[in-house]
């Protein structure tokens, strides 16, 4: 058949199903746009941290690297020199510090360096060559972070860095990267000397980086693992890429899960939107086969429906998803920026667009040939009664498909919880497979029950339910319901999960005192920066003040994790915040933390060393420190994992008493307030911040609803599209009635009648979708659920969502039946003689 | 006389039923019709009308005996041969429903055309003067739903007659035409069909049908209980 015949067709046949063909574009679109979306985030935040690593590392090869903030003597930096075959080595002083501007702060990564960084480093610090490096008294930090906090130039600045409070000029540069992107980057950059002078770590390094060539790769590494001496980590110059893609692991996985669930639904919209459109295909091909078409032409003519559909859908879907990805998708790094400096921005690759569109032509090419799968490749011969007997098959098959693939969401539920997006297609599929016997049972009941209404307007809603012309088109609307509350509640009641496990982690953590001081900066949100505690003393003088206790914490390489370490006061009551043990007795970890020796492992930490309960695990601390495991819990929330121990284990193991924060319980009748005055009033000028419990508690929330911020944008958009999806399907549903209702009408029946059996046919409809929907709503989420602590190891509160369900129940359904209610009592007003015509 | 078209050799469709003897469809039919002949098949609602035009069509493949086209047997076909033989030899008029919404008349009525190698643009030229011979060149531009019942049913006649095809079937072709439309409709079938020596089998049960018919035969139970002269089936008979 001819390409242009073949057009031809499609043309001539679009003019009568456009707005169909609008909707199943639109759900297809809606699809793509979630992937593509979702995709570039992922993709963005992967790519932005790749990009800074190498702008400073360069064609280094090797890093020689502290395990804490305290860093190492800077003599060590001949010894690596020494070593045969180091060609180049670059000195590195690396501390986290808070830039406080006329109009704002910003938390900055300060890098002191050598000059001769700026010769052998990557395109980042390469851009510094112009200036004079070495006699600079001032940092260097990328223009759009100047400007975030009102610098304009050589101003005099605010740099926080621990307790103290330094004043500072800062010098507003443009930075490029490889791909020339990243002059956003939180960075602040530094001669050696000055960084090691304003961070009062004068002759201390952090890291060294090392350049050998390929050949002599062996000897280096040898000649650096005897300096480290096993206190010291040595590793790739670009390792901090792996910790990064580590640590954006379970947000690129969870988004993707959310999105591929919301993309699936999308998809499931439009296959649904195609089954309206499923009579008049099932005509063409009748037609089609009388005149003559073979099977391949038949075929060939509805390719061609799906690649358009498709092509159109894509293309529709890229330019929703680019909008989304701009708008609303930010690749923010959230949390993670207070582990990584980075500044993500959007970057769109080959990848996302292929595997956006590839989803999007499969679900046009399903949408249109599947329903069409018995007329295309009937036999030729058959039966008058195969009809009958096919339905009786089709029931069986139903039943039985249906509960076969609620097996199969079983199994994967009990068995595999990380193969969740399998899990919610058989979990879809089934609900598709068994809502035809719900609708019929439904069906049946109310065909006994309304033999006691007076009128004909429930009489005729059973005739049209039970008419088999009507059977695809009443099925796709109860199906369009189904998919529309199964998607809002499975993802939404999920979220809500996600984010009251956040929620639980962030007040039991910070519920253990009344007042929290810790460094200042966003970046220090967790209390990961150890400081001087100098001011511990003076505090504990305070009249207002009970008691004030230790807590420590900072992160910590553990293998390519860049891991939480979090270590409250050895007499807190409560260590572990409820309902994030995964593994072991609450009561006998919190007297293992007391005892001292133990340490509370997250699952995903210790699955992957195969570790469990009671073996011991050598923290890779300053000083390798081996603790026994008490427990296994979540993450706590962050991402790449946490591990707890009481502040005093910490102490040993890091060869530090410097505190991360200070935990400052108030006298009886003192308002936490009040608290925060008197101690701020003593603080005076200081780096340091002082939050009352709950501000703190608050701080972590919001930063975990910003972790979250995909997320919760996927649910709304879900809700968004099924709302959307349901007035298309309600009024393409209005619109192909009309020559019915003129029949009707010329049978006798007046306009009241025939809107209250729309109403009554509606009610049914929805009522048989949507409640089977909520309740396989339900089910995805105890699904996803699974899969989240299970895949990326957050801390999740399950709780059943019925008021999630009942009120998406309520949503669509009223929703669908206002879109009836209106427009139908309008398409009744049909003249009869359209029934004539038509 | 023209030439033979079609021959039925002995044809029988049965089906096999769940409970009791299987239906009877077409029994033991033998027929011949020639070119630019109009043969009726006459009879009652379930009489095996549609399953022989099926038959004929390879749409349905019999349990015994032969469909012969020019001498070939047709149910021998593979499903590709078949639906060659369907779209260039083998017309197919059946009630207007089927027309293609939104499409205009010369679009509808090139429908068989755009499945040959011959192009859209091409197969739109060609349709043209058997438009105009049924009388719809003033509608050639309209869509289905603007046109009347038998203007409907002529397009289904241009699209039957499209590829110059051997011979035609019509399904109740007057099944939701008034008397005078009926008669219009039919009028014009036969006299194109003679016109171009095509073999016409009309299947129907308006006994005024049978009027435009060379032959009739009644068909009952599946078979071929009579054979009517032609053209003169009387309402009285048909009863």
């Amino acid at each position: 058949m001819k390409l242009s015949s073949i057009a031809r067709l499609y043309r001539v046949r679009l003019r009568a199903r456009i707005v169909q063909e609008m909707f199943a574009v639109l759900g297809i679109a809606v699809g793509v746009a979630l992937l593509f979306a979702s995709q570039v985030a992922s993709t963005s935040l992967d790519r932005s941290a790749q990009q800074l690593t190498r702008g400073i590392v360069g064609q280094m090869r090797f890093q020689l690297a502290a395990r804490d903030a305290q860093g190492f003597d800077a003599r060590l930096l001949s010894q690596v020199q020494a070593i045969p075959g180091v060609r180049m080595t670059v000195p590195v002083l690396e501390a986290s510090a808070n830039l406080v501007g006329p109009e704002g702060s910003r938390s900055v990564d300060l890098i002191g360096t050598d000059p001769r960084f700026a010769r052998v480093g990557g395109q980042l610090v390469r851009s510094l060559r112009a200036l004079r490096f070495t006699k600079l008294k001032a940092l260097i930090v990328p223009a759009p972070v100047a400007e975030a906090i009102g610098d304009s130039s050589l101003q005099r600045v605010e740099l926080q860095l621990g307790e103290r409070a330094i004043a500072a000029v800062v010098i507003p540069q443009l930075l490029r990267g490889p791909a020339g992107g990243l002059s956003g980057s939180p960075v602040a950059i530094a001669p050696l000397g000055y960084a090691q002078r304003l961070t009062g770590m004068s002759g201390r390094l952090t890291s060294v980086f090392v350049g050998s060539s390929p050949a002599s790769d062996r000897e280096v590494l040898a000649g650096l693992r005897r300096i480290a001496a096993g206190s010291l980590n040595v590793r790739p110059a670009t390792f901090s890429e792996a910790l990064f893609d580590r640590a954006a692991g379970p947000t690129n996985q969870s988004t993707g899960l959310f999105s591929a669930i919301s993309a699936l639904v999308g998809f499931l919209f439009a296959f649904n939107a195609l089954l309206l459109t499923v009579p008049q295909r099932r005509h063409l091909i009748e037609d089609l086969r009388l005149d003559g078409y073979t099977r391949e032409m038949i075929v060939e003519v509805l390719l061609f429906d799906a690649l358009v559909l498709g092509v159109v859908a894509c293309v529709v879907g890229l330019a929703l998803g680019e909008l989304l990805s701009s708008a609303l998708f930010e690749s923010s790094p959230g949390y993670l920026s207070f582990a990584f400096p980075i500044a993500p921005r959007r970057i769109v690759t080959g990848t996302s667009v292929a595997l956006a569109c590839a989803g999007g032509l499969i679900a046009a090419l399903v949408g249109v040939l599947f329903p069409l799968r018995r007329a295309i490749f009937s036999p030729r011969g058959g039966s008058e009664s195969a009809p009958a007997r096919a339905a009786r098959r089709g029931t069986s098959w139903l039943l039985a498909g249906g509960l076969a693939c609620l097996a199969a969401t079983t199994v994967i539920l009990l068995a595999a919880p990380a193969a969740a997006i399998a899990g919610v297609a058989t979990l879809a599929l089934a609900l598709l497979l068994l809502l035809p016997l719900v609708l019929e049972g439904l069906t049946g009941a109310f065909d006994r029950l309304q033999v006691r209404f007076r009128g004909a307007s429930s009489y005729l809603a059973v005739i049209e339910l039970r008419s088999p012309a009507n059977r695809a088109r009443s099925i796709a609307v109860a199906a369009t319901g189904a998919i529309a509350v199964f998607g809002s509640v499975a993802i939404q009641t999920a979220h809500g999960d996600l984010q009251a496990g956040l929620n639980q982690v962030a007040h039991g953590i910070n519920s253990t005192t009344d007042v929290w001081v810790s460094p200042a900066g966003g970046a220090n949100s967790l209390a990961t920066r150890p400081f001087e505690g100098a001011a511990a003393r003076r505090l504990r003088a305070l009249p207002a003040v009970r008691s004030v206790s230790v807590y420590r914490g900072s992160f910590l390489d553990v293998g390519d994790r860049r891991v939480w370490v979090v270590a409250p006061p050895r007499e807190v009551a409560r260590p572990v915040p409820p309902g994030q043990l995964l593994e072991g007795s609450a009561r006998l970890a919190r007297q293992r933390f007391h005892a001292g020796g133990w340490v509370i492992l997250s699952r995903a930490i210790a699955q992957e060393r195969g570790l469990h309960i009671g073996d011991l695990f050598v923290l890779p601390s300053p000083r390798p420190t081996a603790l026994r495991i008490a427990a296994l819990s979540t993450n706590f929330g962050w991402p790449s994992g946490a591990i707890m121990l009481n502040a005093e284990d910490y102490a040993r193991a890091w060869g530090s008493s410097d505190p991360s924060a200070l935990e400052v319980a108030l006298g009886p009748g003192v308002s936490p307030a009040a608290g925060v005055a008197e101690i701020r009033r003593v603080l005076g000028v200081t780096g340091l911040m002082v939050q009352t419990a709950a501000q703190r508690e608050q701080h972590f929330r919001a930063t975990g609803r910003q972790g979250l911020s995909r997320l919760t944008e996927i649910s709304a958009l879900v809700l968004v599209a099924t709302v959307l999806a349901m007035a298309a399907t309600m009024g393409a549903m209005i619109w192909q009635r009309r020559p019915r209702l003129a029949e009707m009408k010329v049978d006798g029946f007046n306009r009241g009648v025939l809107w209250r059996a729309l109403l009554w046919e509606a009610g049914l409809l929805l009522g048989a979708g949507c409640s089977l929907g909520a309740l396989f709503g339900l089910y995805g989420q105890l699904l996803l659920s699974r899969a989240l602590v299970r895949v990326t190891g957050f801390p999740v509160d399950f709780s059943p969502g019925l008021l999630v369900a009942l009120a998406s129940f309520a949503l669509v359904t009223a929703t669908a039946m206002l879109i009836v209610a209106v427009p139908g009592a309008v398409a009744t007003r049909v003249r009869p003689a359209v029934s004539l015509r038509e | 006389m023209f030439r033979l078209v079609l021959e039925l050799r002995g044809l029988t469709k049965h089906f096999p039923v769940a409970y009791g003897e299987p239906v009877r469809a077409v029994d033991g039919v033998s027929m011949t019709v020639a070119g630019g002949e109009l043969v009726a098949l006459y009879g009652p609602s379930g009489s095996g009308k549609t399953t022989l035009l099926m038959l004929i069509a390879a749409l349905l493949e019999p349990d015994s005996g032969e469909v012969l086209l020019d001498g070939r047997d047709i149910c021998r076909l593979s499903p590709r041969e078949a639906a060659g033989y369907r779209l260039r030899d083998l017309g197919f008029v059946r009630q207007s429903l089927n027309l293609i919404a939104g499409a205009d008349v010369i679009d509808n009525a090139a429908l068989k055309l755009l499945g040959t190698e011959m192009g859209a643009r091409k197969a739109r030229k060609q349709v043209g003067p058997l438009i105009e011979r049924l009388g719809l060149s003033e509608r050639a531009s309209h869509r289905p739903e603007e046109l009347s019942m038998g203007e409907r049913q002529r397009v289904m006649i241009a699209r039957a007659l499209s590829t110059d095809p051997k011979l035609v079937l019509a399904d109740e072709p007057t099944g939701s035409l008034d008397s005078q439309r009926g008669e219009e409709v039919l009028g014009m079938l036969s006299d194109i069909c003679r016109e171009r020596g095509v073999a016409v089998v009309l299947v129907t049960h308006d006994p005024q049908a049978t009027a435009y018919a060379d032959r009739v035969h009644a068909l009952r139970d599946g078979r071929l209980a009579e054979h009517v002269a032609s053209r003169a089936l009387a309402p009285a008979d048909a009863s």
